[in-house]
């Protein structure tokens, strides 16, 4: 894991790059989930709010809601974890973002953000 | 409070997840359910299944009461014999599926599910007037263990068992210099043995188990994939698939009934009129025709009309698809059949599905 990434409580994460954003879940959040069966992205330019549900993962046990760290716009999404949902649970597998967007970056929106040293003492 | 079984401190050295379970603190899972499920349909798995509950009915009477408590006829089980019954209300409905052991004349073991020992208990003291028996709730002094997959017999005749005892059947036994009950039954539709143990014996039993395993693959199962290989083997959860509002014949048991047995037991008129002529829903096995997963409680679509709901849904490691178990409501219930197309609500989206036959997995267990 990147160690400049900011997470919720909820166990997502953002991480700046190039000015705009990539959002993921945790390898907290993977790990507690197991083997995962399937994951559902939103579609290239839709918009989500802070908090808003933008994707679900299915794992062998249940779905879980994923959901936006900051508020932003879709412009890619990460198809191969789409089709290989497997490649989550792959420790080798380094790509494990779901999406990136472009975020105005709004400070008050990271007020309640974590850092990633401080969400894993939350965690553990 | 969680009650724990006494194999508690062995599934937390193993690095289980622990979760409540029907009141139980019990391993879902020790590294990933998915590869504890391929362990069980190619090697051999172990299970503590020390939740679920055991009761002793005796006396007299016993075969009378359990002839009243169930649509199966306990008159034609043999010593030693196991069959798979249900406990029926007036209506018919079930309040619990077990299975019923015939331990000696007067003396039958019965197995239940953790999460309905209280209800079957007080159903079963509820209908004792004017039987001569008696219940004893042997499920405190007693561990269970279950050894299920293709190599699990293999192991058990190489610690010492000679005989084995046949498909759904009983015979005390002794491994490891312990005594225990050794019958041939399982929820995986592999083949295996389940052991009852006395509490005492349950750990050293278990390590004993694992370690004279480990030339088999054997490794340590939790209840999440416990989960995955009875609905792909088709077999029934209570709470999911049965309950007091279910039928025999709904639930697809139909095939448990007899339809000669003349004593009188509660349902036995919804019952036997439900053979003739059909239940208010029915129960079918559905295969998602995307990667979607359904699960409990969501609603199934027939053109557009709500039709039935999932009652079991999930991932099938084997088939590598998901698949599920649904009831269809009777209006609909005669236009479907085998390869029909029904939609599966999931997130306010709806999924196509088709009907499979069950079981998903072709049972490996009857020998």
């Amino acid at each position: 894991m990147d160690e400049n990434m900011l997470c919720t409580k909820t166990h997502e994460y953002v991480l700046e790059k190039d000015g705009n954003y990539e959002v993921g879940i945790t390898d907290y959040a993977i790990q507690q989930l197991g083997d995962i069966v399937f994951v559902e992205l939103p579609e290239v330019d839709s918009e989500f709010s802070k908090g808003e549900v933008f994707a679900t993962i299915e794992s062998v046990k249940a779905a879980s809601e994923i959901y936006m760290p900051i508020s932003g716009k879709v412009i890619e999404v990460n198809e191969e974890i789409v089709n290989s949902p497997e490649l989550l649970n792959d420790e080798s597998y380094d790509n494990k973002w779901f999406i990136k967007i472009e975020s105005e970056g709004n400070q008050i929106e990271f007020a309640d953000l974590l850092e990633y040293s401080d969400y894993k003492e939350e965690v553990e | 409070m969680t009650k724990q079984t006494f194999l508690h401190d062995r599934h937390v050295e193993l690095g289980a997840r622990m979760v409540d379970f029907a009141g139980w603190e019990m391993p879902v899972q020790y590294t990933s359910i998915i590869e504890e499920h391929k362990t069980v349909r190619e090697n051999v798995g172990i299970f503590d299944v020390s939740h679920m509950g055991e009761l002793i009915v005796s006396g007299e009477d016993s075969l009378a009461f359990l002839n009243k408590l169930v649509p199966q006829n306990i008159s034609k089980l043999v010593d030693k014999k196991a069959v798979y019954c249900q406990l029926t209300n007036k209506q018919g409905g079930l309040i619990d599926d077990l299975i019923i052991y015939k331990l000696e004349d007067k003396k039958y073991l019965i197995i239940v599910n953790a999460s309905r020992a209280d209800e079957d208990l007080n159903w079963m003291t509820r209908n004792q007037a004017g039987f001569n028996v008696d219940i004893d709730n042997i499920s405190h002094k007693y561990s269970l263990i279950a050894v299920q997959g293709p190599k699990a017999c293999d192991l058990i005749m190489s610690i010492g068992e000679n005989y084995l005892p046949p498909f759904f059947s009983i015979k005390r036994s002794e491994l490891f210099n312990i005594n225990l009950w050794m019958s041939r039954t399982g929820y995986t539709g592999e083949d295996g043995v389940e052991l009852m143990v006395k509490n005492e014996y349950a750990e050293y039993l278990w390590d004993k188990l694992l370690e004279a395993g480990k030339q088999y693959g054997i490794k340590p199962i939790g209840l999440g994939a416990r989960d995955t290989l009875r609905l792909e083997a088709g077999l029934h959860l209570y709470g999911n698939d049965l309950d007091e509002n279910t039928t025999p014949v709904e639930a697809g048991l139909t095939w448990s009934v007899p339809k000669d047995k003349e004593d009188n037991y509660n349902g036995k008129d919804v019952i036997m009129s439900q053979i003739q002529h059909g239940g208010r829903k029915k129960l079918f096995g559905f295969k998602m025709l995307d990667k979607s997963v359904a699960r409990h409680e969501y609603e199934v679509y027939i053109n557009g009309e709500k039709a039935g709901v999932v009652t079991s849904g999930g991932v099938s490691p084997t088939r590598a698809e998901n698949i599920g178990l649904a009831y269809i409501s009777l209006p609909y219930v005669d236009k479907i059949h085998v390869g029909s197309t029904i939609q599966i609500m999931i997130r306010e989206k709806l999924h196509d599905a088709e009907i499979v036959k069950l079981p998903f997995v072709t049972k490996r267990n009857k020998v």
